[in-house]
């Protein structure tokens, strides 16, 4: 972990009109890294998102790269960090393998043919998330569970060193939202820097090298998940009565009663 | 190629020919009805009545057919995509309505002739103010209700603008005029429509062709397009600026001509996979197609002699044909407008 971080944040501020909504995050990215960014709702998480990915102006430092985001070109940003924002939305009945492919806009010219890298990249996107035998299917008939795979694998069709996934399991069923998580870790390992948002506390806490707890804008812990997730820290940040177990998978949080 | 590209290019090319044909039988048909062999003998030489009929009335209007149809079947395909909306249509946006107010205000207070550049740069400013605005109103979700609420409301208001120009119209002659050229005709329009026109439609067509591909990225919405690349902000703005040059320039030469934008992309969509790059050029030559079908049928449909207007009018026949079609597309949709964000 002595790599330079891919991505480097401090003292990120963002206000909506008046409203401060997120106060001072310093955060760094780095390959071969999952990061799970968890909070309350409200908490300013898909904002302070938005801002790393450069789509809202921010106040502090953002480096990519040691290079000043605001500094890069909106292509050299969008191969840099690929993001996969709430919801996966489809607008229009396009087949899955033309979704997918759209991750590879940032690497073409306006008219320009797909190359073959372009191909290997959406195979290689289709295969990785399983979503090979449904290509040819118009994406909005498919299931939550397919959409969300044929979301990341537009967002992995990117081949950017930096992947930002907001709650990228979210209305998943417990085989999906594992089969998110586990490609969102390798794609980690195979040398990302990923950063996802979620709710599931254990989910987080069985796939996250690490764990960022945002609350009421400000990032108040970032560690392991062992050293994060304590039953004091989820009953002051969530209003939540936790006990923790650990056993040699991982430290597990069960969740009681609200406070 | 893929499926959807071979079959996409077969579309343009059949598409492409059949304006050809169009075109002919449009040169063709009128008052004095001239075979094929006329039709083209007058276009490519001779001097005789039907080289006059032919190049000087026939071609202007359907010259203005072709283009006028490809920049409204442009301009449906190009908001569409915008709004990731099948739905949107320069029409329902109040455009034609609102380009009709600044050109017919410039035509009741004889601020300038009919042929002269102020008509259709007024048009466009209309155009610009209803379309920006609908857009504006519309914002980032850019909602199927709130877009097509948004878009009653400028048609409604522009229309009400219209009705207040003809009230005023210094003269009752004035007032006519205008209301009869706002229901959309291509009748008697010369090479002097078409050049007036022209450079705003090559201005349109360059704007919107150089967006296609954004819209294939904005299918992800506008956060997703915006990480890929697509400046948006930048993208909506050239949408608003080139819809509103086609749609002026086409209300100032030809009045009012409403739904090509609507029901050409729709033909053309499934065809090229509901791609929303993919559909332009198809939904282009298709908006070319119906309108110059649209035109010729006008001068097969016998109106009344004794009635002030020797054809029907252009912009009804669309507007028949059109209203239908977008209450069958409602009815389809109404699963999305029943409250579901788009």
């Amino acid at each position: 972990m002595t790599a330079k971080p891919k991505l480097d944040a401090a003292g990120v501020v963002v206000r909506l009109g008046d409203a401060l909504i997120v106060d001072g995050a310093a955060l760094d990215l780095r390959a071969g890294e999952l990061t799970v960014l968890i909070g309350p709702n409200g908490a300013g998480k898909t904002t302070l998102m938005r801002a790393l990915a450069g789509l809202i102006p921010a106040e502090g430092r953002i480096d990519i790269d040691g290079r000043s985001l605001s500094a890069l070109t909106i292509r050299e940003r969008a191969r840099r960090i690929a993001y996969l924002p709430q919801g996966h939305v489809f607008h229009w009945p396009m087949p899955v393998a033309d979704v997918v492919a759209l991750g590879r806009y940032p690497h073409a010219d306006a008219f320009s043919m797909p190359t073959d890298d372009d191909r290997h990249a959406v195979k290689k996107a289709l295969a990785a998330t399983g979503t090979e035998t449904f290509a040819n299917r118009p994406v909005t008939t498919l299931s939550g569970g397919e959409r969300a795979r044929v979301a990341l694998a537009r967002a992995l069709a990117c081949e950017a060193p930096i992947l930002l996934a907001d709650e990228p399991t979210v209305s998943l069923d417990p085989r999906h939202q594992l089969v998110v998580m586990e490609l969102l870790a390798r794609a980690a390992h195979d040398g990302g820097a990923v950063l996802a948002i979620g709710h599931d506390l254990a989910l987080a806490a069985r796939f996250a090298d690490r764990i960022v707890i945002m609350d009421r804008g400000r990032l108040v812990a970032d560690g392991k998940p062992r050293d994060v997730l304590t039953a004091e820290r989820i009953a002051s940040v969530f209003g939540v009565e936790a006990v923790m177990t650990d056993d040699a998978i991982g430290p597990h949080p069960i969740l009681l009663r609200p406070l | 190629m893929t499926r959807a590209e071979s079959s996409g290019l077969r579309l343009n090319l059949t598409l492409a020919l059949l304006i050809i044909v169009l075109a002919v039988i449009s040169l063709m048909v009128g008052p004095a009805a001239l075979s094929p062999r006329e039709a083209l003998v007058g276009l490519f030489g001779g001097d005789g009545a039907a080289a006059i009929i032919v190049r000087d009335i026939r071609l202007p209007r359907t010259l203005l057919a072709i283009l006028i149809g490809a920049t409204f079947g442009l301009a449906g395909a190009a908001l569409q995509g915008l709004l990731r909306n099948p739905l949107a249509e320069p029409a329902l946006f109040g455009a034609p309505q609102a380009a009709s107010v600044g050109a017919s205000f410039v035509i009741a207070y004889g601020l300038a002739g009919a042929t002269s550049f102020a008509v259709p740069v007024a048009g466009i400013a209309g155009a610009l103010v209803s379309i920006g605005g609908l857009v504006a109103i519309a914002g980032r979700r850019a909602s199927l209700s709130v877009t097509l609420l948004a878009g009653l409301a400028l048609a409604s208001l522009a229309g009400a603008a219209t009705a207040l120009i003809l009230n005023l119209a210094p003269t009752p002659y004035a007032a006519l005029e205008i209301a009869f050229w706002l229901l959309g005709s291509l009748e008697d329009r010369s090479v002097d429509h078409l050049l007036i026109a022209t450079p705003f439609f090559v201005a349109s067509w360059l704007l919107l062709a150089l967006n296609v591909q954004a819209f294939r990225a904005l299918t992800l919405g506008e956060d997703a397009a915006a990480s890929l690349g697509v400046d948006v902000g930048r993208t909506r703005l050239m949408v608003v600026i080139g819809v509103a040059l086609g749609v002026g320039a086409s209300v100032a030469v030809a009045g009012s001509i409403g739904f090509i934008g609507l029901v050409a992309p729709h033909l053309v969509r499934r065809a090229v996979g509901s791609d929303p790059a993919r559909v332009c050029l198809p939904a282009t030559l298709m908006g070319a197609v119906l309108l110059i079908a649209a035109d010729i049928g006008v001068r097969l449909v016998p109106a009344n002699p004794n009635a002030t207007a020797v054809e029907i009018k252009l912009g009804v026949v669309t507007a028949l044909i059109g209203v239908p079609f977008f209450l069958a597309m409602i009815f389809r949709e109404r699963r999305l407008l029943d409250g579901a964000p788009s």
